[in-house]
């Protein structure tokens, strides 16, 4: 009886957790600049990228305050997943069986890593999808999405490499694994290094994102609104194909 | 619920098994491992320290700190990019300080001495730091005595260093000897006798008495007690506050003296007198013993012990009557130059210190020969190529010379030809014995071939510049620099005269030694690379030479044919030539600086060879450059670029 209410409070309080979370960004401003909101830079390592079979087997984030990467507030769990013999082959080999065998489910890491992020903004590199691997999730637990408006900084780097800012105007135009995280952190001659686990591609994404944004803003790209409108010269479909 | 409303009452990150889930990148603590001071600190304490810090981003250009503004809440720790470090001084002009690059850090005098800025900081390259909040920082230097030390140590090396001085210090090692002396004698032991006067004795009568006994100081008492030293008088005080303020000479000597006298007791060391006069700016001192001044000592007495002086060198060389003798202060001649280098002589002064003791031991050489052959027949002079031809030496660099005599009478013509050869065979080998190697392309004196009369010589000349091959020409470019040695200097004037007239109108040759300057692009990429490739391959070097000042000799020298100067040496002929070519000022200070940071890091980048018993060579190791004088040497770089388009531009135009 006693796990019944337990398991039902835990899924009120869910529940509750999306509707304000849902709540607040009704109300979000956009027209404030980029540099005053919090940002969580996350990733997710997955078993694959099918929507519908694939799992998060492990979640790392770094927040940003004051457009400071803060290495004080961290996040990085990994996820057990159901179909723990299926992933077994798929598995990305930075981890280990034993590492997800001794994990916690994933509905016992997902109210945690909502309330890490709180209202902050997300951040991520191809970062729709995360967020749609996130948003499955939550559906399932919760019965909802979260609101949390999204700055992939893919998409950011396009801008930055079609402002003035980037030196070799029209060079990479198209090749779309000059977006790759690496490479692009490479060719921009950030701290570079390589990444173990999904904290540390949350924070070698959360250089490129305070790389970004502090350039951009030397070209008057100041807000949410002047970014995604610069964004939107865009072709979006190149990222999409380019990626599968 | 409320919480997600209220940013103020954000909850600590959760966790399920402990802390491990709120751990900084193990990146993080790497790179902390790999940067001083915090690569002394235990794991632990890493970890922990990784947790407060925060990592911020400054393009290009930010502004960090501002002198005396900027409130200091963090030290910065740089993990990409650079900075320079400045200061504007009253007429507003930009003091360089120094550049820090990946590793250095910023704000931490400010923190520990809890001041603001002390000086402007500005991104030069796209920069991102660690922040380490203030506390936290000041927390580690006074409890870990690793990094309470290193601090300690970068500023009290910082309060005497500038861009020079910190090059010297790195360099060189300072030779025990040295440091025994300073520390191993006592003032009193160098003191000199007292001679003191009444403070009523008149300001002619001190000068007289000073000069009398040549000395440079006085000491003063009252009447009352002839054993109390009230004041000092030196030669300083006779300038200027006597004559420069028109003093009646015949007032007290008490209306001119600094009093009360500094003192210090007899017992003191010598590198605690040196710093204490380094500090005060007082260069006189009355050493005391017993509660009575009984000398002086000043900062020359102490300077005098520390070593050879070049002038007893000069000396020595100019009295010797033996080779032997001879070969022996050859070798003096290293620690004279780590002398003269301590005492902050710039690489344009070292390399005429060095070129004008080869010439005494030169000069030495040859008298001594006439003594042993007799006089020669003919006038003659002694000419000497390349490097030496253009006063730029360093250590120990291969003979270059060759002799050219006054057209001897056709009768006399064979005898004075013998004579030449045995002179100039037997002076080569003399100075191969006092350290100046063969030449391996055989450009001596002991080769007939550059062993000749005046006539032959400017033959020789005249077919180099106009009918000789570009491979040719290239290869005589050498000769072109050469310059009197020893001897009669009007027969090297009269052939300068026959090859500047030889030029005057032809171009052949001025195009065919530019373009092989410009053979030798400015290693630009190659320091970027080695400057922000920080943990890449560091096993290239640089051939500071080739790469770095034949770029600078060679447009000097092909330009000074083209505009008939006459110097041969680099930054004469760039004077000369910053008139003849409009070159605009920056630009040739520019030139003259670097030129000059360069041949300052190949002398002591030689020296440091020679103490260490090793061979001297060209090549620097991008490792053993600090950052300072990486940046220094990359901006150098892009000043040959510059120097190469103006010399392409200069011969489009011929």
């Amino acid at each position: 009886m006693g796990w019944i209410s337990d398991k039902l409070s835990r899924l009120r309080q869910a529940d509750d957790l999306i509707a304000a979370n849902n709540r607040y960004f009704r109300e979000l401003d956009r027209s404030r600049r980029l540099v005053d909101y919090s940002y969580v830079v996350y990733d997710t390592e997955l078993t694959g990228l099918n929507q519908k079979k694939d799992e998060i087997i492990s979640i790392g984030a770094v927040r940003i305050r004051d457009m400071r990467i803060d290495l004080g507030e961290t996040f990085h769990y990994y996820v057990r997943p159901r179909n723990l013999e299926h992933t077994r082959a798929t598995l990305i080999h930075r981890i280990t069986p034993e590492q997800l065998k001794a994990a916690p489910p994933l509905e016992e890491v997902l109210p945690l890593f909502l309330r890490f992020i709180e209202t902050d903004l997300l951040v991520g590199h191809y970062v729709w999808i995360d967020t749609s691997f996130l948003n499955r999730a939550t559906r399932k637990f919760y019965r909802g999405t979260i609101a949390n408006p999204n700055l992939d900084t893919m998409r950011m780097a396009q801008v930055y490499k079609r402002s003035p800012l980037y030196p070799y105007q029209g060079a990479s135009r198209l090749d779309e694994n000059g977006y790759n995280l690496q490479r692009l952190s490479a060719e921009l001659n950030l701290p570079f290094f390589e990444a173990h686990d999904a904290l540390e591609d949350a924070l070698q994404t959360a250089y490129l994102f305070i790389f970004l944004v502090k350039k951009l803003g030397t070209v008057g790209i100041h807000t949410i609104s002047e970014l995604f409108k610069a964004g939107k010269k865009i072709d979006w479909t190149v990222m999409k194909t380019g990626i599968a | 619920m409320a919480e997600h409303n209220d940013k103020h009452t954000r909850s600590a990150v959760p966790s399920i098994n402990g802390r491990e889930h709120m751990v900084a990148p193990e990146v993080a603590v790497a790179f902390l491992r790999s940067t001083m001071p915090f690569k002394e600190l235990d794991e632990q304490t890493l970890a922990g320290l990784a947790r407060h810090c925060k990592i911020d981003f400054f393009p290009k250009g930010t502004r960090i700190f501002t002198y005396n503004q900027t409130e200091i809440t963090h030290l910065y720790l740089i993990q990409r990019g650079g900075v320079r470090a400045f200061i504007t001084d009253d007429d507003g002009d930009i003091v360089l300080k120094d550049y820090r690059g990946v590793g250095a850090n910023i704000g931490a005098l400010g923190i520990i001495r809890g001041t603001k800025a002390n000086l402007n900081i500005e991104t030069i390259e796209d920069t991102f730091c660690y922040l380490i909040p203030r506390d936290i920082f000041k927390n580690l230097v006074l409890t870990v005595s690793s990094v309470s030390h290193y601090y300690l140590k970068i500023f009290s090396d910082n309060i005497v260093a500038t861009a020079y001085t910190e090059l010297r210090k790195n360099k060189l090692a300072r030779r025990n000897s040295e440091e025994l002396f300073l520390f191993n004698t006592k003032a009193g032991e160098l003191s000199k006798p007292l001679y003191s006067v009444s403070a009523t004795t008149s300001i002619q009568e001190c000068g007289a008495i000073m000069a009398r006994q040549s000395i440079g100081s006085l000491l003063v008492y009252m009447d009352e007690d002839p054993g109390a030293m009230i004041g000092i008088i030196t030669d300083t005080d006779f300038r200027r506050k006597v004559i420069a303020e028109g003093r009646d000479y015949r007032e007290p000597v008490a209306s001119i003296m600094s009093s009360p006298l500094k003192t210090i007791p007899s017992d003191m060391l010598c590198f605690d007198v040196l710093l204490k006069m380094m500090t005060t700016s007082i260069h006189h001192l009355g050493v005391e013993q017993g509660g009575r001044v009984t000398g002086v000592i000043t900062s020359h007495d102490i300077m005098v012990q520390q070593g050879n002086s070049p002038y007893y060198l000069f000396k020595e060389i100019a009295s010797q009557k033996e080779f032997d003798g001879l070969y022996m202060l050859a070798e003096k001649v290293s620690g004279l130059v780590r002398n003269i280098i301590n005492e902050g002589a710039k690489a344009e002064d070292i390399s005429r210190m060095i070129a004008l003791i080869n010439e005494k031991i030169l000069a030495r050489i040859l008298v001594l020969l006439h003594y042993q052959l007799g006089p020669s027949p003919v006038k003659y002079s002694w000419l000497m190529f390349g490097s030496e031809g253009r006063h730029e030496q360093t250590f120990k660099t291969d003979q270059d010379n060759g002799i050219v005599f006054q057209d001897p009478e056709p009768g006399r013509r064979q005898e004075v030809i013998d004579y030449f050869s045995t002179f100039g065979e037997l002076a080569t080998h003399h100075l191969v014995k006092c350290g100046y190697p063969s030449c391996p392309d055989n450009v001596m004196a002991s080769n007939p071939k550059w062993c000749r009369p005046l006539s032959e010589w400017m033959q020789q000349f005249s077919h180099w510049i106009t009918q000789a091959d570009p491979q040719e020409q290239f290869n005589s470019a050498i000769f072109f620099d050469f310059r009197n040695g020893f001897g009669t200097e009007q027969i090297a004037m009269d052939l300068r005269d026959h090859v500047v007239g030889m030029c005057s109108g032809e171009n052949t040759i001025v195009k065919n030694l530019a373009r092989s300057c410009l053979r030798v692009p400015a290693p630009l990429s190659f320091f970027q690379q080695f400057v922000v490739e920080q943990n890449g391959d560091q096993r290239d070097r640089l051939d500071i030479k080739r790469r770095g000042l034949a770029p600078f000799v060679d447009f000097a020298r092909v330009m000074s044919l083209k505009y008939c100067i006459r110097q041969t040496n680099t930054l004469s002929r760039l004077k000369r030539l910053r008139i003849k070519m409009k070159l605009a000022d920056d630009f040739y200070n520019q030139m003259i600086e670097v030129y000059d940071l360069q041949m300052q890091l190949r002398v002591i980048h030689q020296l440091g060879q020679i103490e260490n018993g090793e061979e001297p060579d060209d090549f620097i190791y991008p490792d053993q450059l600090t950052d300072l004088e990486k940046r220094m040497l990359k901006d150098g770089f892009s000043v040959i670029d510059t120097l190469q388009q103006l010399l392409r531009k200069e011969i489009q135009e011929l």
